[in-house]
This record gives structure tokens, C-alpha cells and sequence, in this order.
């Protein structure tokens, strides 16, 4: 599903050199739930950011659902974004001044779909997470949890092969956070594969696999045989 | 996706509404005074005919004393030398004209009698300038040649007359002088007055026209300006004629390159004849003048408005560079959402589209305010130089409407191509982590 | 505070700095210029004509009808007006001064020399015109009622006595106008004119002739059926006056037309029409200009406050008080301004040499351009202090903030 080998990432400034990730290699299978752990700076929101395509990288190569990614132009790596990758963020990222239908709907936008079956599509995503009722609400009008809700509605309306999480609890309390949790797992289930970026050891429990990066590199890749509840 | 790219751009409005608005309004301020300007030279220094400006032609010769300091030769002609290209040019239409004024002492009792302003000139005169009748016509040379006493009427002499209604066939007096109507102008006001720019080029119009052989003719009262450059000989009105003094238009109609060159041609043989007989001393560049070759000559367009002009252009300058600003302060300021964007799917090209219509909203908003600037402006000139332009002129046509709007959405794009580039170019992932 | 790092954070953020400066300098370059303008065209219409312009209004009469006696009805109307009370004088005149219409001649010291002629306007007027129109008389004498001739087309101007003013005899003779008493002159016709008076200034009909200070006043009504009576009034009598006089003229009985009854001052007013127009434009072409760049300078101001919220913060938190941050962004704001003002400068009297190059103008004084720097630097500083003091309002709680 997802075969990163081997990449480097090096931010070079006049003085500096920093290499975020040096030969990191990951195999992600389908279906999997894999959280990412690490401390601040090792370089997990590097590799976030490198697998939903939203940089380059220096050296190595990645291949994503079979397909190498790793020198597509812009306009290719937009269509792969758009169609196989959810992105869930720690801030929600909803556009304040877009109702939730019009939030849903962004990225089928792109997509160039016709309007009555992205309404369709729209609002079964937003049933599926419980807020179709208040589709014409702003975003402002809602709580944190039902703004990650919506959110998570965003990046599943597109039916993408695998969805980006990163720290998607971070700004949530701890009940409103294991709602989140829960949604994220039936997801899973229902066969969407997840990567979920946090620095909460406790969630990173809840997960099938659990990779921790140092330094730039996957220090551990620890399977767990604890099912989430 | 347009209409949704220009709903997004509304919203983006309302997300920042002072911002907004402060653009809209320099956008607004910049064309709208720009389009103030613009219509004042589109009227004065535009092309009255355009049709025919490059057939009708105005003769100059040679005229004043090289001792004179700083003596500009006068744009008419005498009377002597109008008469002879008169008398000469018979193939081509051409008339003389100059202005009179008379005491017109109207049919009827209820009317007091009231002085008009008049203009002399040859039948041609009329199919020439393509001037309009609303009533009947104007009379052919042979009126001309024999003096004959008939007017035409301006539509708002006729209104004033007789109520409108046609009145060819009508006798008016004129000092004295029973004229008949032969026709009825319709509403007829060139601004400029390009057959006339030496006497006002934003004067009223005349009210009555009468065959230009009448003025010598019946002596009447001539008006417009007379410039002399040598003393009389003799007192009487046959020694004014005789003398070197320019107080005549001369115009011709010349078709073709040929019929111009051979005109020019009979121009330059005269004025060489004239010379041997110890006439035009001073030496001049060109003889025949094209409508808007002449009305450069005689600086029909004033000073002012060239200086506006470049003033505008600056005004309209700061405006841009002012919405470059703001433009970059309102895409930068969108970062967070043009990450989101992106990382949802959205390419570059999107973007583009997305930011261009964005920037052509707030412009062709601009350009709507524009066009309230640009009226209130134009007012404002209307109210400041008052009774000195005559008539509706100066008004915001249908081309001028499109015109400033279009300069509005273009010069925003314009100006926000920088900002445009640079929110295509934002690196998504520096703005998804924190809000 | 020091300019160094407020110098080094703007190098970072040169294009902010070159939108602001570019806007200060255009605008600088305008509103030099048109300042200039302004005053130049205010100068062209504070000159005086010469006459007493408050309590002078003149009235066009057109007699028609072969019974129709022009000498003996101006001599009857100018009779009548003379006696009404409020009036001080009266004369009938050819034109009028500053009104844009009128007649011009060439006047020489040699008959038959065409070299060196001085134009001049001509006035014909009657024994009353000094004392209607005002003029100083300086030197010799005034017209007499003997002096003034009546002629029409058929008879010829010939020898005559004149008055002038001191700017024609200045320049009829260089050095020694005010001794041209006694002496004569010639016109294209070669009749001798002998000056009997000098007066101290009265302008030509158009003012923006080259020759406006240059007028001649010849003592003689032409007989045409077209006059002007021109009337002086006792302060505050004049608007009374202008309705009385027509009415009077009109009940009088003759076959005539009464045009044109106005005051010199409306007169003049319309003759400047275009200046005082041009004036009025300018001050609003300022008025907007200085408006957009404020409004510029507070948008990109309050733009780069926001973005830069945690940065005061975290200042606030290193102990920066708010003095200091409002100095800060004044500093800042100064430091751009003068970068445009100092390009503007430049430009303004690069704009300037143009309009002398194309225009009839001259150069600007020196001190055009530094006052101009002056008002923006200080309408720069107007303008970001409201933003500044905003910025001051940033708590230091901010630094420690993530989000």
C-alpha cells in the first residue's frame, strides 16, 4: 500500500544543513493502523508530510498503492492527493467561512463531479459521522469534536485508499478524543488504512502497529496484539 | 467551478471586509478618476469625425510680416484668397464660412426681437459635415452665387420660432433682411466644434446659417476673431476686403491621395504666385490640414487636460500599487486555508483560477464603484467650469461603462499577479500545522 | 531602539518596503506638482486688473431699425444712467477688461516700423472712463469731453490723443515709460497717437495674453449700433443698480436690444474659469492621493502587525514596554517613508522639468519638494500609529501560546 525506501530529506539554509530523514523506510500494508511516535523534531511531521505528498523529498523512493510517486509534477501529485489520501489535522483545518456541506465538498470539488451525486456523497459522509443535520451550520457554531467529525467527513467523502492523521486529538479533551478515537477505528474497519501521527503513548496502544522514529529513522516498529475496545 | 470560484470570492470578501472594501475603493477612486480623465480627452482631444477627418481639409497660407517678433501666421484666410479658392476649387465640395451676429426680429407679436449668432458659409458646407436635417435642406451653389436670402435654422431657433414644427418655406427677418427657411437642423452640437476652432472650440453653436456671400454681400455684422497684419488702404468696407486681414475658414473635401496631392499641388502654385506678386512673405511648413492635424494646430485641446492626463495615470498608479498590497496581505493572510487546499487536492493551476477570479471580483467591484467616482467626477467638472461647455457632452456612455469596468478587472489582475503567484507557490506543509 | 534590526527585518520584506515607498513617492511627485499648480494659477488670478472690479457692471445694448440713432441714444442713455443715485460714473466702452473679448493693435515709436511694435489692447471710451473704471492716472492728463470723437466705418481713426498704461509705455520705452507723456507713437496705419496720460495698470480684455499688462484708451465712440455702457457704482448700489439701469434702457422707447448685463466680478470669474477649475481638481486629485496612500500604509500595516503578533509577544515577554513597541513600529514606518519620499523627491522634480518641457510653466521654488517630504513623512506617521497602538495591546501571553 504504502513503500517508502530509503528517503532522505535534507532543508538546507545558507549555514545549515538539517537531514529531517535519513534512509527511512517504512511498509505500510492495507488495512493496517499504524500510529507514528516520536519526540519533538524527530521528524515524524516530515514524514507526514512526505507521505501525503505535500513536499519533496531529496534521495529514495516511495510508492504509493502500487504506484511510484516519488517525481510526479504538481499537477499529478494534486490528482493523487485529491483521490487516494485523507488528511486529518491536529487544528481541524476547516474554512471558517464555508458552511459544513461546502467544507465536505472541497475536495470533489477538485474532483470535477457533478452536483447531485456530490451532494449525495456529501451528505452520506456527513451522516456517517452524525452532523448531516447541521450542514448549513459554520464551522465556528460547532464544538471542537464536531469539528474534527466534519473534518474526518472531508477527508473520507473522497472514498480515499488511506487516510493522514496528524495528532487529530491533540486539541480535543479526553472524552471528546476517544469519540474521535472510536470513529477513526471503525473506519479502519470498515477497510480505510490509517497513519496517525501523535505523541500520546496511550493511543499509540490502541493502534495494529506502532512505529517510532529518532532522529530521522524508525527507531522500533512494534506490532500490538491489543485490539482497540 | 467558476461560479463556485466566484462564490469562494465572495466569501473571501466578507472574511475580511475592511481589507476588501479599502481595495475596492482604491481600486474604485484610481479608475474612476482615470475614466473622469479619459472622457474629457475622449471628448476633446478624440476624433469628431471619424468617418471623414482624413478627407476634410483646411487651407493655411503663408500669411503675416517676418518683422513682426513672435507672430504666429493667423489660421483664416482673407477675403481675397477665400474668394479665389472659391472661385477655383469647383470639383471638390468646398465653403468658406465665418461668424455674423444679427437682430432677428421674430413673425408675431409675442416675441421681442433678440440677437443670434449666425455663421456664413457655402452650400456645401452642409453634405460636408454631415450635419443633419430635421426639416427640408440647405441650398446649392447657385444660391451662393446669386446671393439669395434663404437661412437655415438651428432645431432650437426653429423650437424657439415656431414651436418646432416645419417651417421651410418661412420668412424670418434678419437686420432687416427677410430671409427664407430652407431647413430645419436637427439636434446638431459637435464638441469640439472642429469646423470652427478658432473662435471657440467649445462655443455654443450657431442658430442661423446663411450663404457666406451674404456677409460681404449685405455687410452684416460680422463676429469671430479678424487678424491683420497691414495697414488699410482706404476706409471703406471694400478696403477691410482688399486687406491683409484673415477672418475666413476655407475647407475641402478631398477623397482620394490623388485628388489630395493635386490639390495640394494647386495650393502650393497659388501661394507661389502670391508670393511674386509681393503677398505672404512669411515661409510656412505645410498648407493643408486633415480635422485632427488641425485642431492640434490650433491647440483645441487645452494644456489642462494633458496634465490631468499624467496626473491620473499617477493616481491610478497608487492605486494599483496600493491593491499589490493589500491584495499580498489578503492572499498571504490565507494561507492556512490554501494549505488545506492544496493537501486536499487542489493544484496549482486551480489555484490560479481561484485567486485570478477572486482578484477580478474585487476589481470588477471596483470598476462599478468606479463608474459612481467617475459620474460624481464628471459632475463636479459639469458644476466647476458651469455654462462654459455647452450641452450633454460629458456623460458616461455605454463604451465608457465597459471600458472602466474592464480597466478595473484587468488592472487588478494585474496588480495581483505577483500576490497571485505567491499563493500558488505557498509550501503547504508550513501552514497546516498551526492555525 | 535602535534602527539596526528594524533595518535588517525590513531587507527581509523588501517588496512591502518597495509597495509603500513607490506609493509615498507618486504621491509625493503628485502632490508636489499640483501644489505647485495650484499656487501658480492662484498668482495668475490674484493679478489685478486694474479697475474698481467690486462695483463695475457693464451692460451690452444692440440698436436696430433704420430709425435708430446710435450718437443720440448713448448720449441719452449715458445722461440717464449718470443721474440715477448710487451711480459714480459711467462711459460707453468697447470692451471690457479680463473678458475675454476685445481688440488688439500693434503700436510703434517710428511710423511705418514694423520691428519692435508693442501690441497692446484697445479700449475706446469717453471722457468718464478713468473715473469709471478706476484707474490710477499717474502721470499727464485725463480725457476732456472736447477730446472724444464720434466716427463710424466711412471715417478714418486718424491723429488722436491717447492714454496708457505705464507697462506699454515701459515698453514702448525702455527705461523711461514714466517720461512718455508728450510723446507720440504710431499704429499700422501710420496715425500719430500723442500720450497724454499715463495710468498705473489696466489689463487687457484676455488674460492670458503675453501682452496683458499693455492697454491703450483712445477717446472715441464708433458709431455701429452696438454698445457697451460700463457703470460704476457705489458700494453695495451695484446689484440694485444692474436691474434698474436695464429697465430703464428698456422703457426708454428705441428699437434695442439689452444683452449681457453683468458684473465684472462674475466676468472675471468666468475668464478664470478654467484656472480656478483646474484648482479645484487638484485640491481633490490631493485630497485622494494623500487618502489612498494613508489607507494603503494602515492596510499593509495592520497586515504585518497580525502576522507578526507572537513576535511582539514574545518582545513584550522580554521586557519591550508599550512605548517601546509603539517606537518600534513608528521607527519602522519612518524608515520606509523616507526611502519614498527621498525617490519621490526625485521624481517630483523629474515630473516638473516634463511640464516645463511641454507646458508653459516654470521650475518649481526649492523648497516645493522638501515641504512635500515633510507632510508625508508626517502622514505616514499619522497613519500607522493607530495600528501601532493596537500592536501595543498584544499581550506577552502570546509567547508562551502554541497556537
Amino acid at each position: 500500500m504504502l513503500k517508502m525506501n530509503q528517503i532522505n530529506k535534507v532543508f538546507r539554509t545558507e549555514v545549515v544543513e538539517t537531514h529531517a530523514l535519513r534512509n527511512f523506510s517504512l511498509h505500510v500494508q492495507e488495512g493496517e493502523f499504524v500510529t507514528i511516535t516520536g519526540p519533538s523534531g524527530c521528524g515524524k511531521t516530515t514524514f507526514l508530510n512526505l507521505a501525503g505528498l505535500l513536499e519533496t523529498f531529496t534521495s529514495g523512493q516511495y510508492v504509493l498503492d502500487g504506484e511510484d510517486v516519488s517525481r510526479l509534477g504538481d499537477y499529478q501529485r494534486a490528482k493523487v492527493r485529491n483521490e487516494k489520501i485523507g488528511f486529518i489535522f491536529q487544528s481541524f483545518n476547516l474554512m471558517p467561512d464555508l458552511n459544513l456541506f461546502d467544507n465536505v465538498d472541497v475536495p470533489l470539488r477538485y474532483r470535477g463531479m457533478r452536483a447531485a451525486e456530490r451532494k449525495l456523497r456529501i451528505e452520506k459522509a456527513l451522516d456517517s459521522v452524525g452532523l448531516l443535520s447541521r450542514k448549513n451550520h459554520l464551522p465556528s457554531q460547532l464544538s471542537g469534536g464536531q469539528q474534527q467529525r466534519v473534518a474526518i467527513a472531508r477527508a473520507l467523502v473522497g472514498e480515499p485508499r488511506f487516510l493522514l492523521a496528524d495528532e487529530p486529538t491533540g486539541n480535543l479533551d479526553s472524552n471528546t478524543a476517544s469519540g474521535v478515537m472510536e470513529l477513526l477505528h471503525e473506519i479502519n474497519a470498515a477497510g480505510t488504512t490509517i497513519i496517525m501521527v501523535t505523541h500520546d503513548p496511550s493511543l499509540a496502544t490502541q493502534s495494529h502497529r506502532n512505529v517510532h522514529i529518532l532522529d530521522g529513522q524508525v527507531q522500533s516498529d512494534n506490532t500490538n496484539h491489543v485490539k482497540a475496545a | 467551478m467558476f461560479l463556485y470560484y466566484i462564490r469562494l470570492s465572495l466569501l473571501s470578501y466578507k472574511r475580511n471586509p475592511v481589507l476588501s472594501s479599502l481595495m475596492v475603493l482604491a481600486i474604485a477612486i484610481g479608475v474612476g478618476a482615470y475614466m473622469v480623465i479619459f472622457t474629457l480627452n475622449y471628448v476633446m482631444g478624440g476624433d469628431p469625425i471619424p468617418h471623414k477627418s482624413s478627407q476634410l481639409y483646411h487651407v493655411q497660407f503663408d500669411y503675416g510680416d517676418p518683422a513682426f517678433t513672435d507672430f504666429e501666421p493667423p489660421p483664416q484666410l482673407t477675403y481675397i484668397d477665400a474668394t479665389a479658392l472659391l472661385q477655383a476649387t469647383v470639383e471638390h465640395p468646398r465653403s468658406a464660412s465665418s461668424k455674423f451676429v444679427a437682430v432677428l426680429e421674430p413673425p408675431g407679436e409675442e416675441l421681442r426681437p433678440f440677437y443670434v449668432n449666425g455663421r456664413g458659409n457655402a452650400a456645401d458646407f452642409f453634405p460636408m459635415f454631415d450635419i443633419p436635417f430635421q426639416y427640408g435642406g440647405g441650398w446649392d451653389r447657385r444660391a451662393d452665387d446669386t446671393q439669395q436670402l434663404v437661412v437655415v435654422l438651428s432645431n432650437e431657433l426653429n423650437e424657439r420660432l415656431f414651436g418646432g414644427a416645419n417651417s421651410v418655406g418661412q420668412t424670418i427677418v434678419m437686420d432687416g433682411l427677410n430671409f427664407t427657411v430652407s431647413g430645419v437642423l436637427d439636434r446638431w452640437s459637435p464638441a469640439p466644434k472642429y469646423f470652427d476652432v478658432n473662435n471657440g472650440a467649445f462655443d455654443p453653436m450657431e442658430e442661423a446659417y446663411i450663404p457666406w456671400s451674404l456677409i460681404v454681400g449685405q455687410e452684416m455684422r460680422r463676429s469671430g476673431n479678424t487678424n491683420c497684419w497691414k495697414a488699410f488702404e482706404g476706409n471703406s468696407f471694400q478696403a477691410f476686403l482688399n486687406a491683409e486681414c484673415a477672418w475666413i475658414q476655407f475647407w475641402v473635401e478631398l477623397n482620394t491621395a490623388d485628388e489630395h496631392a493635386e490639390y495640394l499641388n494647386f495650393i502650393n502654385n497659388y501661394a507661389a504666385e502670391q508670393k511674386q506678386l509681393g503677398r505672404m512673405p512669411m515661409q510656412i511648413e505645410k498648407r493643408l490640414y486633415d480635422v485632427n492635424e488641425w485642431m492640434i494646430l490650433n491647440e483645441v485641446q487645452p494644456d489642462e487636460t494633458r496634465i490631468l492626463t499624467a496626473l491620473a495615470a499617477m493616481l491610478l498608479a497608487v492605486c494599483l500599487l496600493n491593491t499589490v498590497g493589500l491584495l499580498l496581505s489578503k492572499f498571504l493572510g490565507k494561507s492556512s486555508e490554501i494549505g488545506v487546499r492544496l493537501a486536499l487536492g487542489a493544484h496549482k493551476r486551480s489555484l490560479f483560477t481561484q485567486h485570478v477570479i477572486e482578484a477580478g471580483v474585487i476589481g470588477a467591484l471596483g470598476g462599478i464603484l468606479g463608474l459612481g467616482v467617475a459620474a460624481l467626477g464628471l459632475e463636479g467638472i459639469r458644476i466647476l467650469l458651469g455654462d462654459m461647455m455647452t450641452n450633454d457632452w460629458m456623460q458616461l456612455d455605454l463604451r465608457v461603462t465597459f471600458i472602466t469596468i474592464l480597466l478595473a478587472i484587468v488592472s487588478t489582475i494585474l496588480a495581483g499577479m505577483y500576490p497571485i503567484w505567491r499563493a500558488c507557490n505557498i509550501n503547504p506543509a508550513s501552514h497546516l500545522k498551526t492555525q | 531602539m535602535e534602527i539596526g534590526p528594524i533595518y535588517r527585518a525590513l531587507m527581509r520584506n523588501r517588496l512591502g518596503v518597495i509597495l509603500i515607498a513607490a506609493q509615498i513617492a507618486f504621491t509625493l511627485t503628485v502632490i508636489v506638482n499640483a501644489v505647485y499648480i495650484i499656487n501658480d494659477r492662484g498668482e495668475l488670478m490674484a493679478r489685478p486688473s486694474g479697475t474698481d472690479e467690486a462695483n463695475l457692471f457693464f451692460i451690452n445694448n444692440i440698436g436696430y431699425g433704420d430709425t435708430y440713432n446710435e450718437a443720440v441714444v448713448s448720449a441719452e442713455d449715458l445722461d440717464m444712467i449718470r443721474q440715477l443715485p448710487g451711480v459714480t460714473a459711467a462711459t460707453i466702452i468697447n470692451a471690457i477688461p479680463v473678458s475675454g473679448s476685445g481688440s488688439s493693435t500693434g503700436m510703434a515709436t517710428v511710423a511705418g516700423r514694423i520691428e519692435g511694435v508693442v501690441p497692446t489692447a484697445v479700449y475706446t471710451v469717453d471722457e468718464q472712463a478713468l473715473s469709471t473704471l478706476g484707474v490710477e492716472l499717474v502721470a499727464g492728463r485725463d480725457f476732456t469731453a472736447t477730446d472724444v470723437r464720434y466716427r463710424n466705418d466711412s471715417i478714418a481713426r486718424g491723429d488722436n490723443e491717447i492714454i496708457i498704461t505705464v507697462a506699454m509705455a515701459e515698453a514702448l520705452f525702455p527705461g523711461e515709460g514714466m517720461q512718455a507723456v508728450g510723446r507720440t507713437i504710431y499704429d499700422v496705419n501710420q496715425n500719430a497717437s500723442v500720450i497724454i496720460g499715463l495710468v498705473a495698470r489696466l489689463q487687457a480684455p484676455w488674460p492670458q495674453s503675453s501682452f496683458v499688462e499693455n492697454s491703450m484708451l483712445i477717446p472715441e465712440v464708433y458709431i455701429d449700433n452696438s454698445a457697451i455702457y460700463l457703470v460704476r457704482t457705489e458700494p453695495g448700489q451695484r446689484d440694485r443698480l444692474m436691474v434698474e439701469v436695464e429697465e430703464r434702457l428698456a422703457a426708454s422707447g428705441h428699437s434695442r436690444i439689452l444683452r449681457n448685463n453683468r458684473s465684472l466680478e462674475e466676468r472675471r470669474a468666468e475668464s478664470y474659469r478654467i484656472d480656478s477649475a483646474m484648482s479645484t481638481i487638484l485640491v481633490a486629485v490631493i485630497g485622494t492621493l494623500m487618502f489612498i496612500t494613508a489607507m494603503g500604509i494602515v492596510g499593509l500595516a495592520v497586515f504585518s502587525i497580525n502576522r507578526r503578533r507572537k513576535q511582539i509577544g514574545t518582545r513584550r515577554a522580554l521586557g519591550a514596554t508599550r512605548p517601546d513597541i509603539l517606537r518600534y513600529f513608528l521607527l519602522e514606518n519612518l524608515l520606509i517613508s523616507t526611502v519614498g519620499v527621498v525617490a519621490g523627491a526625485v521624481l517630483a522634480i523629474a515630473f516638473n522639468l516634463f511640464l516645463v518641457q511641454n507646458f508653459d510653466m516654470s521650475r518649481i521654488d526649492w523648497y516645493y519638494a522638501p515641504a512635500g517630504m515633510v507632510v508625508l513623512l508626517i502622514l505616514g506617521q499619522l497613519a500607522v500609529i493607530g495600528p501601532a497602538i493596537s500592536a501595543t495591546r498584544i499581550s506577552p501571553a502570546l509567547a508562551t501560546r502554541s497556537i
